[in-house]
């Protein structure tokens, strides 16, 4: 049934293969880029706040959980104004590319990998960081235990930072601006923002198709993080 | 309070529950920085040495707390756990490749530890799998692998049936003939009496009374150590 009426949409594509692959490598390129980058910083924040008591503790948390909730429009907005002539990083030239569009996905995606993070590490047991203490552990070697108690929290928080990335639409519209070159490949056009191109000129088959596709590598980067987080249970 | 643990030999800390043998022997651990008083450690004040120094204080304590508090891997990781955190990170990561290709082989300290707890041939069970003596066995062999000086050992069997009891309490034994001086908090009498061979006793003002096992349990100096031991002394 499926195959009935995905076929003859796939048939009909009216774009050529290599825009297509432009446009994920694009997407692929920015979101991921930016989740690694943005893991790098997370997990370290999660475990300061996670295991340390210090002033203005509350107030971090209560601003990293805001900034799950903050809206991609007016992120793309403030870095757009960064990156602007006028913003402290115009000298920088990043107006319309995609390290501004790296930068703006970072903005969105800290905060959610941070608040999973702190919450996958937070439910770690005492007892556990106690004990590699207690046989000699530096403060490093307990927090190595701790990620990898924590390890399944923390790919959720990745896949979640993933999730928020690649699925969003307004900040790469903003500070990328949608660009595909005279050659017919995506300069700055991600999936998201060729899927609200393509709608916004009523070729919704072609939206559609552009849609399954954002699906399907959303589900294998979780499958590729799953898998990674399952290791067979040693600790490093 | 003051308190001596010689190697090789077996001091039982008892007293009654919320009287503070958890906060001693984490202070002995250096888990915590004690608010008056020093620890002292070969004439040093540990909390005045640097903290590599007092990492090698450290390194040379094994504990084992009332719960297992395993690590979510098989029963050989947790065993070698203390001896992976002592290598060099180059060693960690060759160890580490040899075991993803399956090229370790041999025994290892930690392997006689577990055998020492009866537990050598469940190395690749995953720890989630073992029951709760089991487990508590594994984390007996975890602290005896790296073959520390001293162990302490937070009431280790409060929660175990009479088997798991008795291989723990043999295995404390066993360390205390290999020369590691143990300190053992317990609310069992019998069980202090059975394995210690001083006992120290702690009241709500400190160690009361240390003395050898039988002079505690016979013929105590302290009256308040003979009503507690008689079941009188409610806290």
């Amino acid at each position: 049934m499926i195959s009935d009426t995905l076929l003859p949409l796939v048939a009909a594509f009216p774009f050529e293969w290599t825009y297509v692959r432009s446009i994920i490598e694009v997407s692929l390129y920015v979101s991921l880029t930016a989740v690694f980058l943005s893991t790098i910083v997370s997990v370290p924040i999660a475990l300061l706040v996670g295991f340390r008591d210090f002033r203005g503790k509350n107030f971090l948390t209560s601003i990293i959980t805001t900034g799950m909730g903050f809206p991609s429009v007016v992120v793309g907005l403030v870095v757009l104004f960064a990156v602007s002539n006028e913003g402290p990083l115009g000298s920088f030239d990043l107006v319309f590319t995609t390290e501004a569009m790296i930068l703006s996905q970072i903005v969105l995606a800290v905060p959610v990998i941070t608040g999973v993070s702190l919450a996958a590490v937070s439910s770690v047991e005492q007892q556990v960081r106690d004990a590699a203490f207690a046989m000699g552990g530096t403060r490093y070697d307990v927090a190595l235990v701790t990620i990898k108690e924590a390890r399944y929290g923390l790919a959720t928080a990745v896949l979640a930072g993933f999730g928020r990335a690649i699925s969003e639409v307004g900040g790469v519209l903003i500070v990328g601006g949608n660009i595909a070159g005279a050659d017919g490949e995506s300069v700055t056009r991600t999936l998201t923002t060729a899927i609200q191109l393509e709608a916004r000129q009523g070729r919704f088959e072609t939206a559609m198709i552009l849609g399954a596709i954002l699906v399907a590598l959303v589900l294998l980067v979780n499958a590729i993080v799953v898998r990674l987080g399952d290791d067979g249970g040693g600790y490093r | 309070m003051s308190l001596d643990v010689p190697p090789g030999e077996i001091v039982a800390i008892i007293g009654p529950s919320g009287v503070g043998k958890t906060t001693l022997l984490r202070l002995l651990a250096m888990f915590e920085r004690p608010l008056g008083g020093s620890l002292e450690y070969g004439g040093t004040d540990v909390w005045d040495a640097s903290e590599q120094r007092r990492l090698e204080y450290r390194r040379d304590i094994g504990m084992v707390f009332q719960e297992a508090s395993l690590f979510d891997a098989n029963v050989r990781r947790n065993a070698e756990y203390g001896l992976h955190i002592r290598r060099s990170w180059r060693d960690r990561l060759r160890r580490e490749f040899a075991d993803l290709l399956g090229l370790r082989n041999g025994t290892s300290p930690a392997m006689e530890a577990l055998e020492v707890v009866g537990l050598e041939e469940k190395l690749e069970q995953h720890a989630e799998s073992l029951s709760g003596g089991e487990a508590q066995r594994v984390a007996f062999a975890r602290a005896l692998a790296y073959e520390p000086d001293f162990l302490l050992l937070d009431e280790p069997t409060s929660d175990l049936d009479p088997r798991n009891t008795a291989v723990i309490e043999e295995a404390v034994r066993e360390a205390g003939d290999r020369g590691i001086g143990v300190a053992i908090a317990t609310h069992d009498m019998n069980q202090a009496e059975r394995i210690a061979d001083r006992v120290a006793v702690i009241l709500g003002d400190g160690i009361i009374e240390v003395g050898e096992t039988e002079t505690i349990f016979e013929d105590p100096s302290d009256q308040r150590t003979q009503k507690f031991i008689d079941g009188e002394l409610i806290y």
